[in-house]
């Protein structure tokens, strides 16, 4: 062998043998922690929205069971399987339980699973203040629940209106534990967008500049800023309502100058950006899906990316449309009027965009498309009575009537929970290395879509022949017995797509085809790397060269090199160009998210019960914080600005240096 | 094994100052909705005060004036406090950016005892308002409004103490100088609003 051969041959052994090392190396210093402290500890974004999924389906499921114990109590007249009590109880925990422990955490869920891998990072850029939110996600869940059981369960409805839930007309414990369990998941919610935020803006890949960001991760951020500015709304809301209660404040009492109406004013600011901080992340999910299945470009991305901001902006211009039975003034009624049909402008053009990007292309009709097909079909019509509600003279007929409730399931389940399932069906493969059977998904699709049309489509034309939400049963010389039970029967039919839907989850984990790295040929970078991820994410950080990342790419597209494997480093880069501009090292595990949450818990748990419990809990999150904010010491001795870390041979790899020409 | 291009980042630093660090945007982004927070309370007050006329409400028919105006005194030293205490944290901040030890020392001993004060001033605040948080709506909001903020000033306290007894007891690393100007940032924050919080409670139902 000539020797030019022999060193060749060498340096190549040498370059796996280090490439080797190098994996391990990162094997190891990203590696899991074990056992039941490893779970309180855990703080790799894809561990933990993993639980926040498994979580809120949970929580899909208790709404749905709900649900079911509704449409069975109304399926005919003056039924008695339901006494009004609990009934009460369960429309409020279902409302509670969808909009606050189902939908919103999702969302979340699946921005911070999918976020880090999309923008090219190696975790979120907090992952311990990621882990904080779970746990109080979690701990508001099972407050509410622990206490559904005991038959001390909210009944107020899922908004607890003063002056009905104030401390007058709602004595004992029920109202209170709604609303510290709005605390809960408000304080998971807000920190759930900071950790996106900070995610998308500061370590995307190189490369990946501002119009370069997927659609996704552009819906995660416009919901994140929402939230910022909506969800301190609710949290005075329930916190007024929770003092009125407890320490006997004034705010909604006005027998002592406090103000029922604003209660709904407080709660209709945060009620409205709501709803569309559950919308707009699915349509992120219906933009990944027609792109993948199209395999076309989006039509109009800048327009899209506007629309989703339109929507943002003017999404907190119409919250008072919730309260056109109220008597405030028509002039301000009629602004808001206006603003509530504008805003079907954007999603309109979002459409409109969609169906061009598919209009002509070589369609792959998989069970995702289907879900979003169903969703243009389902939402369409939420939005053309949305539009109809948002006139005062129509309103104030069919406010409070199932109209209404025919609406928002329209909006919501049309909206996102389609989205939602087609999202499920994408990147199932991606979370598990499996694929979802497409025959049981498609079972699944028909049953949920023509069972949804079953229950609520006939709730229009009970609103308008005046069936009023909220009531536990009607007479029957009202003839509304007929619609009621074929809603009933289309709730079974909905229920049996969800059961399908187990059904195929539970058999595809053990036996389902395995995905590989892209089963879909997809363009986002989750998809240049394992299904599932390594802890890591990726070996060596992507670089991005133009819009949809891996349909660009080339083999001449750089990869990032440099980052040490002996700490968890990942890369900043800046936030309009993505120019790297720092090496950020992450926390590893660490208990004290977990503590702070306990700290938080005493709190507002306790807090139901005594003011006092609220001076405990500072002191216990005082402490745990210190606990979080007094690193390791060995954090610091990292070289400051313009130093170089010295990298061995294990660090770097010898032979992925550009080719001298 | 083919050779690929690379992005050789070994050469860039761990840390940054202000937007570089995604810390700095983390807690801006906790200032925001801080902010949208004290934007609905000061809402909810001047909602309510369409309500109550005359505003503040009478203490009593026999006792005193008509008005229960607030006592302009533990607020308005607050005010003269919490602007002073501009002059040792940004003395604290400048220091962290310039590596300058003594400087972040001495000005957040100064801060901390500053900010011991201005909590010990917020307690007389509390009974100046002349309403008990459950005497009347107007009393409820103020409550809530200094209470709030009250809630600030410990937490603001509470990150001076941790950070003060670090740069004591440990290094002038780098890590901490960046965690002084996040520091710096929420200091001015909870200073700027008192500002804004002081006009509602004790200008604006004197002016408007």
């Amino acid at each position: 062998m000539r020797d030019d051969d022999k060193r060749a041959q060498t340096q190549d052994h040498v370059a796996e043998a280090a490439a080797a090392d190098y994996r391990r190396t990162m094997e190891q210093t990203w590696a899991r922690p074990h056992g039941l402290y490893g779970f309180l500890i855990e703080t790799d974004h894809k561990i933990i929205a993993l639980r926040y999924i498994v979580t809120a389906f949970i929580f899909f499921l208790l709404g749905g069971i709900e649900a079911a114990l509704m449409r069975v109590q109304l399926a005919r007249p003056e039924n008695h399987f339901l006494n009004p009590d609990l009934y009460n109880q369960v429309f409020t925990v279902h409302g509670t339980t969808m909009m606050f422990l189902f939908a919103v955490p999702i969302m979340t869920a699946l921005g911070i699973y999918l976020v880090p891998l999309m923008v090219g990072a190696r975790d979120v850029a907090f992952p311990r203040l990621n882990a904080y939110g779970y746990f109080v996600y979690l701990i508001g869940g099972l407050l509410l629940y622990i206490a559904f059981f005991l038959n001390t369960g909210p009944d107020a409805g899922w908004f607890s209106y003063v002056p009905l839930s104030g401390p007058g007309y709602s004595p004992g414990k029920r109202v209170d534990i709604w609303a510290q369990m709005i605390t809960f998941t408000e304080i998971s919610g807000l920190i759930g967008a900071i950790v996106i935020i900070g995610t998308a803006f500061k370590m995307r890949a190189p490369g990946m500049s501002i119009h370069r960001i997927p659609l996704f991760v552009w819906a995660q951020v416009v919901t994140s800023f929402m939230i910022l500015f909506a969800m301190p709304a609710v949290m005075l809301a329930s916190g007024f309502l929770a003092s009125d209660r407890l320490v006997d404040t004034h705010i909604f009492n006005p027998a002592e100058g406090g103000d029922a109406l604003l209660y709904q004013h407080m709660f209709w600011f945060f009620g409205h950006p709501e709803v569309y901080i559950i919308f707009i992340p699915a349509l992120g999910f219906v933009s990944s899906i027609i792109v993948t299945f199209s395999r076309r470009k989006i039509f109009g991305y800048p327009v899209m990316v506007l629309s989703l901001v339109s929507t943002a902006f003017i999404g907190f211009g119409l919250w008072v449309h919730h309260m056109f039975a109220t008597p405030l003034p028509q002039l301000g009624q009629s602004f808001f009027t206006a603003a509530s049909m504008m805003i079907a402008i954007p999603s309109g053009v979002q459409i409109f965009c969609w169906i061009a990007t598919l209009w002509g292309a070589r369609i792959n009709l998989r069970v995702p498309l289907l879900f979003v097909l169903g969703f243009f079909a389902i939402f369409v019509l939420g939005g053309l009575t949305g539009v109809m509600l948002a006139s005062v003279p129509l309103d104030l007929q069919i406010h409070d009537t199932f109209f209404v409730v025919a609406h928002l399931h329209y909006v919501l389940i049309g909206g996102s929970v389609f989205p939602l399932f087609g999202a499920f069906y994408y990147w199932f493969p991606k979370w598990t290395g499996r694929l979802l059977a497409e025959g049981l998904g498609r079972l699944n699709f028909w049953l949920m879509f023509v069972g949804f049309n079953l229950v609520f489509f006939p709730m229009h034309q009970l609103g308008l022949q005046g069936m009023p939400r909220r009531v536990y049963t009607y007479l029957p010389d009202t003839g509304w017995g007929t619609l009621n039970l074929v809603a009933s029967i289309g709730a079974l039919i909905l229920a049996l797509g969800v059961l399908v839907f187990l059904i195929n989850v539970f058999r595809s984990f053990r036996v389902g085809e395995i995905a590989g790295d892209n089963p879909w040929g997809a363009d986002t970078l989750e998809w240049s790397t394992s299904s599932p991820p390594p802890d890591y994410n990726f070996l060596y950080l992507p670089t991005v060269q133009g819009n949809y990342a891996l349909w660009t790419q080339t083999s001449e597209t750089p990869i990032v090199i440099g980052l040490s494997a002996k700490k968890r480093e990942t890369l900043v880069t800046s936030v309009v160009d993505a120019v790297p501009e720092l090496r950020f090292e992450l926390p590893g595990p660490s208990i004290w998210p977990f503590c702070v949450a306990l700290g938080t818990a005493e709190a507002f748990i306790v807090g139901i019960f005594t003011p006092w419990a609220f001076v405990v809990g500072a002191v216990l999150v005082f402490a745990a914080l210190f606990g979080w904010f007094w690193s390791d010491p060995d954090y610091e001795n990292l070289k400051v600005i313009g130093a170089a870390d010295k990298a061995s041979s294990v660090e770097r790899p010898t032979r992925l240096q550009p080719e001298k020409a | 094994m083919s050779a690929r291009p690379t992005i050789d980042v070994s050469e860039l630093p761990h840390h940054g100052f202000d937007t570089l660090d995604p810390v700095w945007w983390g807690n801006n982004g906790l200032l925001v909705i801080e902010s949208s927070m004290f934007a609905i309370l000061i809402t909810t007050y001047f909602y309510l005060r369409q309500n109550i006329q005359p505003w503040p409400p009478p203490l009593g028919q026999l006792t005193g004036p008509l008005n229960a105006l607030p006592d302009l005194t533990f607020g308005t030293a607050n005010v003269a406090l919490l602007l002073f205490s501009l002059l040792p944290i940004v003395l604290v901040d400048l220091s962290a950016r310039r590596d300058f030890r003594v400087g972040a020392m001495a000005g957040l001993v100064i801060c901390l005892l500053l900010a011991a004060v201005a909590i010990v001033f917020r307690a007389y605040e509390f009974p100046a308002v002349k309403f008990r948080w459950d005497a009347n709506a107007y009393g409820s909001v103020v409550w809530f409004l200094l209470g709030m903020h009250l809630a600030h000033l410990l937490t603001l306290t509470m990150e001076t103490l941790l950070l003060t007894i670090w740069i004591f007891k440990r290094n002038f690393d780098m890590k901490h100088r960046l965690d002084l100007t996040a520091l710096a940032i929420y200091w001015y924050w909870v200073v700027g609003m008192w500002l804004v919080i002081y006009c509602v409670i004790y200008i604006s139902p004197r002016v408007l």
